[in-house]
């Protein structure tokens, strides 16, 4: 059930980053009044709540990754750890990297000194 | 541990067609039971049927976790009574009651005559479009093939999947883990011909799209069978055969 | 017994849950997280950030990521809170609940790409 319930939090989330999108095109002013209240306590809280429920999500997903979609290689099954990692952990891994890589260039190309 | 130690097990009684005190009403009857380490809760059962009360129904039949005739809830839990140890247990009482999500019949044991044909429906049998005669000799099969599949045939109907799922006790009409399971052990395996009638079966409603991956099932099973993962990956069968239907068109192919 | 298109549902909650979890995380850590505490102490930071998004954002792979990452993951959270009301108990109005969990996730998804497309 507490994975079901993650569902909850990420569909939250995801009308808080379509209302984000909509400020970001309405223009600069919209946008720079949300973003200062990211910068506060209920912010906070919820996106830790979030955070925690969208860990669990991409946890119990890949976990169960490997029992949805078999690897065998000859006679052996591929243990489920090592699909587990190959198939989910390392992808998240590296797209969040990626996506950390993308913000941070174009943070400091826009930052003047 | 002494001679004369003894545990206490809670049973429930139902004789639907008896008369006296255990007619018609379901209750629970206590015994006390002698204690031994390497005794189990079904050892404790037959000493309760030999020693204090003949009128108690239960199946068994192997004791060795092979036949899945002796399952029960043993404290909530559903299990195979013949490997359940007293040791875990003692010294609290052990409460044993018949299957969740089945019909009782009359004490432990249940009805499965829903289970049987939730479990016919999927066709577990391999099915040829070309039978072959004796002398063509037989459908071959390389250890890599049987691997596919092999982990899905180790069931052995014991239905402690169907007391552990929760959708079970929602949707009655739902086919259930053990019978999925094993229709999709059919249609991975390489002699089996008969994967498209056996799915019409199993992409219906009741069928594969019942299960919500919860997973209990194949937490109960003493078979390691795994059954919510061959559904999962039934699932991800049926969904390419729903999205092949607007492709192909029909009649082309099979 | 039905025939079923809990296929194509369970298609777009597959994709949306691979896509929520490599994503969701780094999202959150990004809005919840990381502009909070460069926005911290700085003049007018929110204007930073806006310059820095929407150049970034109107950017048309960042687009079509961006909608593809919220069109699938909001179906998967809408399938899933289906399946669990149904597993609640709420078996009677299926059709109903199916209907407000998908159209919800529809209007969601309608929204950003009106979002995106004025980017
Ligand atoms: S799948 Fe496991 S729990 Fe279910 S009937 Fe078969 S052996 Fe028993
Ligand atoms: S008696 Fe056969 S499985 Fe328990």
């Amino acid at each position: 059930m507490v994975r079901e319930l993650t569902a909850v939090f990420i569909g939250g989330y995801l009308v808080f980053l379509i209302v984000l999108l909509s400020k970001l095109a309405s223009g600069k002013q919209e946008f720079a009044s949300l973003i200062q209240a990211l910068d506060s306590p209920v912010s906070q809280v919820l996106h830790l709540c979030v955070l925690v429920a969208a860990l669990w999500h991409s946890v119990t997903w890949f976990n169960l990754t490997p029992r949805a979609l078999p690897i065998f290689i000859g006679e052996k099954r591929v243990a489920d750890t090592l699909v587990a990692v190959v198939m989910g952990y390392l992808p998240w891994l590296v797209v969040s990297m990626i996506i950390l890589w993308a913000i941070s260039e174009d943070w400091f190309a826009s930052v003047p000194n | 541990m002494s001679d004369n130690t003894k545990i206490t097990l809670e049973v429930f009684r139902y004789h639907p067609e008896g008369t006296g005190q255990t007619a018609s009403k379901p209750s629970y009857d206590r015994y006390d039971v002698p204690f031994h380490d390497d005794w189990v809760v079904l050892d404790a059962l037959n000493w309760i049927k030999d020693n204090s009360d003949g009128s108690l129904t239960y199946r068994w039949s192997c004791r060795m976790g092979v036949c899945g005739s002796c399952g029960m809830m043993v404290n909530g839990e559903p299990k195979l009574t013949c490997a359940a140890f007293l040791k875990d247990y003692y010294p609290k009482v052990i409460k044993i009651e018949p299957l969740v999500n089945f019909q009782v019949e009359r004490d432990l044991t249940v009805d499965m005559e829903q289970f049987m044909e939730k479990l016919e429906s999927v066709q577990p049998y391999v099915i040829r479009d070309d039978v072959n005669q004796t002398d063509d000799g037989e459908y071959k099969q390389s250890p890599a093939q049987l691997a596919r599949y092999k982990q899905y045939s180790m069931c052995i109907n014991c239905m402690l999947c169907y007391s552990a799922c929760p959708v079970m006790g929602s949707e009655p009409e739902f086919v259930g883990p053990a019978a999925l399971a094993l229709g999709h052990r059919y249609n991975l395996d390489n002699r089996d011909q008969g994967t498209s009638q056996r799915m019409d079966r199993m992409m219906e409603h009741e069928a594969v799209w019942g299960c919500t991956f919860v997973g209990e099932c194949s937490t109960v099973c003493p078979k390691n069978v795994d059954p919510a993962g061959a559904i999962q990956q039934a699932k991800a069968a049926s969904a390419q055969k729903y999205f092949k239907k607007f492709f192909v068109p029909k009649g082309a192919g099979k | 017994m039905s025939k079923s298109n809990e296929a194509f549902w369970w298609s777009l909650f597959s994709a949306g849950g691979v896509l929520a979890a490599l994503c969701m995380p780094v999202f959150v850590l990004i809005t919840g997280f990381l502009i909070p505490k460069l926005v911290g102490g700085k003049e007018d930071p929110a204007l930073v950030f806006y310059d820095m998004f929407s150049s970034m954002a109107s950017k048309w792979p960042v687009r079509i990521t961006l909608f593809a990452v919220i069109f699938f993951s909001l179906f998967h959270c809408a399938h899933r809170i289906r399946h669990t009301l149904m597993d609640l108990g709420l078996r009677h109005s299926t059709g109903l609940l199916a209907a407000i969990c998908y159209l919800s996730a529809l209007t969601g998804s309608v929204f950003a790409v009106l979002a995106l497309i004025r980017l």
